[in-house]
């Protein structure tokens, strides 16, 4: 059985396509069999930032249509082994996706990954929803900002009530949060909020924080998903976000001011 | 001319708020509706009988007006307390040459109607933090202290909460965006940041008590106030909330 996790926010433009794509790289990198699909039906971005864009024949709807079987219709990462990702379509929209269509996708997926990483489309509606409930747990990606953080913590309280395993009377799924584009500087100055004060907010553990990095966009448009880019800080931050979501302790990096001149040189390491 | 000395006022008008119920009928298969209805009223009969409903059959406008007549009839032959019909192309179908629907003033309410699509049900037994109920059959004893409704998760952005009938308790946070409301007291031990209104049923000795006040909205039995009326100095640990007279009073406990 295949541990299913939502990558969400509520909010658009945050990361969560980024980061999807960072997760299943790294968990397939971690020998994992993974599979990351594209919820976003009708503005899909996850095969641009895989770099499959040009491979795409089938997509999800296809498949929930029965148009595609999944072997079809998945597509198999050329850089990292175990990776697969099933993209959205771009031509439908989200009413196309069928709970019943999703949890046969889901399952069948299931019987032969070990993760399957759904990525959420923004908002709390449909295609939301979908990613969301059958999920055994949420990565909760949210930028520190004020519109974000609220956004985000909409989001934990429909977590909260609308998946599966709370409808079948279990407990809510365990959320964690993933600060993205995060400027130490920035919040020394007081222009950002810092990871306390999100913290406090939204009351959730802390999987990890990605600093502000050009690197990010730099993989977004090179269609390499940004952990494998091992030199940059955000690969770096990611990878450590990988490591922590499998359990491992992993010390909190890239959120201090980088210290600068002789002490800088002298206290470094 | 009035027969009335001008020193005695006849009539006045002021804004109260209200709370309504919207019953939503999302099928009018009179059997499913009638059975549906029953179960509904069965969990607090008494209540029941003396919440205002205003009726939504915006989500199945399509159906031939009989059938909607016959939903209405339905609901207040099961006992509910129809005040107003939710307007929308429903009502419009049943409108007489009075406006009026089927005998009911026609009402727009806040927030959309008909069938919502992924909308978070906001009704007040959604919210996550109330689990279903699994605890054992409810003994006579513990049936007493229903009342008083008892939320042991942080309520989030977009939630709502109701006490009906009683005192609500959070123990966690309550965040920006969420609405509390207690026709009793609200107490809150974690931060309250969202809306939190008190007496909802218009009980104007309500209090709300809160471990830190820190809220977009303060309310009692309809008097209210919003964040840019609660001052830096209002603001803090350990505050409580009165209604005195017409006015919100916020004083350290």
């Amino acid at each position: 059985m295949a541990r299913i996790v939502v990558i969400t926010s509520g909010k658009g433009g945050v990361g969560k396509t980024t980061t999807s794509a960072a997760i299943a790289t790294g968990l397939a990198l971690r020998g994992h069999k993974t599979a990351v699909i594209d919820f976003d039906v009708g503005l899909r971005n996850l095969d641009l930032i895989m770099g499959c864009e040009r491979r795409v024949v089938y997509d999800f709807v296809n498949v929930i249509n029965g148009d595609a079987n999944l072997k079809q219709a998945l597509i198999r990462d050329k850089r990292v082994d175990n990776l697969f990702i099933l993209p959205a379509s771009q031509t439908r929209d989200k009413d196309a996706l069928s709970q019943e269509g999703v949890e046969r996708v889901l399952n069948e997926l299931s019987e032969d990954f070990d993760f399957i990483v759904c990525d959420s489309p923004a908002g709390i509606e449909r295609g939301a929803l979908m990613a969301a409930y059958f999920a055994d747990e949420a990565i909760v990606v949210t930028n520190p900002e004020v519109s974000s953080v609220r956004d985000s913590d909409r989001i934990l309280g429909i977590l909260a009530s609308k998946t599966r395993k709370v409808e079948q009377g279990g407990d809510p799924i365990p959320g964690r949060l993933l600060l993205t584009r995060y400027a130490p500087e920035r919040v020394e100055r007081g222009e950002m909020l810092s990871i306390e004060d999100v913290g406090e907010i939204l009351a959730i553990d802390l999987l990890g924080v990605i600093p502000e990095s050009q690197a990010v966009l730099n993989a977004s448009n090179a269609g390499q998903p940004v952990v494998l880019d091992e030199e940059s800080d955000a690969g770096q931050a990611y990878q450590d976000a990988v490591a922590r979501f499998l359990g491992e302790e992993r010390p909190l990096r890239f959120v201090d001011v980088p210290k600068k001149g002789f002490f800088g040189r002298l206290f470094k390491g | 001319m009035s027969a009335t000395p001008s020193s005695v006022q006849t009539i006045e008008l002021k804004g109260r708020m209200m709370l309504v119920s919207v019953l939503r009928v999302y099928q009018t298969d009179p059997e499913a509706l009638a059975a549906a209805l029953a179960a509904r009223r069965e969990q607090a009969p008494e209540l029941m009988r003396e919440m205002p409903i205003v009726l939504d059959l915006e989500a199945v406008a399509a159906v031939p007006e009989a059938e909607l007549r016959a939903a209405i009839e339905c609901v207040r032959a099961e006992g509910f307390k129809l005040v107003g019909l939710q307007a929308g192309a429903a009502s419009e179908r049943l409108q007489d040459a009075s406006g009026r629907s089927d005998a009911l003033p026609v009402l727009q309410l806040g927030g959309r109607s008909g069938a919502p699509v992924g909308e978070v049900p906001l009704e007040d037994e959604s919210p996550a933090p109330e689990k279903a109920p699994e605890a054992p059959p409810e003994t006579a004893v513990a049936a007493v202290h229903t009342a008083t409704r008892i939320v042991d998760q942080p309520v989030r952005s977009g939630q709502q909460i109701y006490a009906r009938g009683g005192d609500l308790i959070v123990t966690g946070a309550v965040s920006p965006g969420a609405e509390l409301l207690a026709d009793g007291h609200i107490h809150v031990l974690g931060p309250l940041r969202g809306r939190a209104l008190a007496g909802v049923r218009g009980l104007v000795t309500a209090r709300i008590f809160c471990r830190r006040l820190d809220a977009e909205l303060l309310s009692i039995a309809g008097h209210y106030r919003i964040a840019e009326d609660i001052t830096e100095a209002e603001r803090g640990e350990n505050r409580l909330v009165t209604l005195d007279g017409e006015s919100l009073k916020i004083a350290e406990i």
